[in-house]
C-alpha cells in the first residue's frame, strides 16, 4: 500500500512530518479522511482532532488543533494549524476549570475560546476513528 | 601629568567594562543561536501560507469586508508606517538606522501630501518618535517579547492594525524593520503590509512549483477560505518580521560587543605602557635626587 506525506504546522515550529498510510482531518464542513492519491482539496479547519495512522491503519498520533487550513495533493497533506497540542498531553480538569470561567464572560473573543475550549474537551472525551 | 595611581584606577575601570562586554557579546551570541533557530521553525508555515495565498489571491478580483487586505481601499492618502526596533540599547546602529530611515520615510511621504501614523514596536523607537514627533503616533508596543512569548505578541499587534485598518484609519501600512542577513550584517528593509503585495511572492513560488497553478477544490469555497487566510497572514508575516528582527538585534549587539571588547583591551594596553613609563620616570627622578644629594655632602 502506498503512503502520503503528511506536514502539520504550526506557527512556531514544524510539528509532525512523515509518510503515513491516512489522516483524518477536521474539515469545516465536515471531517477529511486523506489517503494516498486524493484528489487537490484546500479547505479551513475548525477546532478538532487530526489524526495521523500508519500505513496498517494503527493510529500513531492524534493532535488538537485550533482551527487552520490545509492543502492536499495526491502526494502530500499540508496543515497549518494555528497551535497545535497532542491530545494526550491535554489536562481534562483544566480545560473544564477554562470553559466554567469563559462562560461567566461576554463578548466576542472569550466566545471563541470557549468553541475552542469545548472543542478540547471533545477531543478528549470521543474515542471514534481511535480504530478505522 | 597624571599620578601612578590614577592610571591604575583608569586601566582598573577599563578591565571591567571589558569583562562586562565581553560577557555581553557571549550572551548575545547564545540568543542569536537561539533565535535564528525560532525563526527557521517558523518558515515552513509562512512559506505554506504565502503558497496558498499566491494560488488564491487571482480569484479575488475586488471586494469589501476582509477581501480589503489584498485588494486595498482604493485610496493612498493615508499610511501607517510602523518601524520594529529592540527593546534595549547597546547594539551598535541597530536602532538608530531603523528611527533614521523611517524618519525620512516620514518626512518623504508627508512631502507628497500624505498624512502618516507611526506606530512603534519596541522601546527604542518609540522613544524616539516620541521626542520627534509625539502627535503622530497612534499607538505603540513595547516589551513585546517574541522569543518567549512567539505567536501571541504578534497576534497583538496584528489584531491592532486590522481594527484601525477596517476602521479606515489608514489606506496603507509600511514595515520598517532590521532584516536579518547574517550574523554581524543586518538590511534596513520596508516592507508593505496592508494592501498585501502579492506579485512577487507568487512569482517565486510559482517558478518552483509549476503543480501549485493546478486546479484546487475549495472547501467551504475560495471566497471563505481567503477571508480566513487573509487576517492570519498578517499575523503571520508581523511574527516572522519581529522574529527577524529579534535575531538582527542579537547578531547587531554581538558585533558591537566583540568591536568594545576589542577596544577596551587596546586602551588597556596602551594605559599600561604609560603607566609603565610613569612609573620609571619617577624612579629615575628619586635616583637623580638621591645621587646629586649624595655629591653635594
Amino acid at each position: 500500500m502506498a503512503t502520503i506525506s503528511f506536514d502539520l504546522v504550526s506557527p512556531e515550529n514544524l510539528v509532525f512530518n512523515d509518510e503515513v498510510g491516512t489522516i483524518i482531518i477536521p474539515g469545516k464542513d465536515g471531517d477529511l479522511g486523506i489517503l494516498p492519491g486524493h484528489s487537490k482539496v484546500m479547505s479551513s479547519l475548525r477546532p478538532g482532532r487530526v489524526m495521523v495512522y500508519s500505513e496498517d491503519k494503527n493510529l500513531i498520533k492524534s493532535f488538537f488543533v485550533s482551527g487552520g487550513f490545509t492543502e492536499i495533493n495526491p502526494e502530500k497533506c499540508i496543515v497549518l494549524a494555528e497551535s497545535v497540542v497532542e491530545v494526550n498531553s491535554l489536562d481534562k480538569i483544566l480545560i473544564e476549570k477554562e470553559i466554567q470561567e469563559l462562560e461567566n464572560k461576554e463578548g466576542k473573543e472569550p466566545e471563541e475560546q470557549l468553541s475552542v475550549a469545548k472543542a478540547k474537551l471533545e477531543a478528549i472525551n470521543v474515542n471514534y476513528y481511535d480504530k478505522i | 601629568m597624571p599620578s601612578l595611581k590614577d592610571i591604575k584606577t583608569q586601566i582598573n575601570s577599563v578591565g571591567s567594562t571589558r569583562k562586562i562586554t565581553s560577557a555581553m557579546k557571549m550572551v548575545a551570541a547564545s540568543k542569536l543561536r537561539r533565535s535564528q533557530e525560532k525563526a527557521e521553525a517558523a518558515r515552513p508555515y509562512s512559506s505554506r501560507l504565502e503558497e496558498m495565498l499566491a494560488s488564491l489571491a487571482s480569484s479575488a478580483a475586488s471586494g469589501e469586508g476582509i477581501i480589503k487586505l489584498l485588494t486595498g481601499t482604493g485610496n493612498d492618502q493615508n499610511y501607517i508606517v510602523v518601524p520594529v526596533s529592540a527593546d534595549r540599547g547597546l547594539c551598535g546602529g541597530f536602532n538608530s538606522s531603523i528611527n533614521r530611515e523611517t524618519f525620512k520615510l516620514v518626512k518623504s511621504l508627508e512631502a507628497d501630501g500624505k498624512n502618516v501614523q507611526i506606530m512603534p514596536l519596541g522601546k527604542k523607537s518609540r522613544d524616539f518618535f516620541y521626542r520627534v514627533m509625539k502627535d503622530q503616533i497612534t499607538e505603540s508596543f513595547v516589551d513585546l517579547n517574541i522569543s518567549n512569548t512567539g505567536y501571541d505578541s504578534a497576534l497583538q499587534v496584528s489584531n491592532k492594525l486590522q481594527e484601525l485598518y477596517f476602521e479606515e484609519k489608514f489606506d496603507k501600512c509600511i514595515l520598517v524593520f532590521n532584516k536579518f542577513k547574517s550574523a554581524i550584517s543586518q538590511e534596513v528593509t520596508k516592507q508593505q503590509l496592508i494592501p498585501l503585495d502579492v506579485s512577487n511572492s507568487s512569482k517565486e513560488e510559482n517558478a518552483d512549483d509549476s503543480s501549485a497553478k493546478a486546479i484546487y477544490d475549495y472547501e467551504p469555497d475560495e471566497e471563505t477560505i481567503l477571508k480566513d487566510l487573509l487576517p492570519k497572514n498578517v499575523s503571520i508575516q508581523i511574527f516572522k518580521v519581529l522574529l527577524e528582527s529579534d535575531a538582527g538585534e542579537h547578531g547587531a549587539r554581538m558585533a558591537a560587543m566583540d568591536n568594545a571588547t576589542r577596544n577596551a583591551g587596546e586602551m588597556i594596553d596602551s594605559l599600561t605602557l604609560k603607566y609603565n613609563r610613569t612609573r620609571q620616570a619617577f624612579i629615575t627622578k628619586e635616583l637623580i635626587e638621591i645621587i646629586s644629594g649624595a655629591e653635594s655632602v
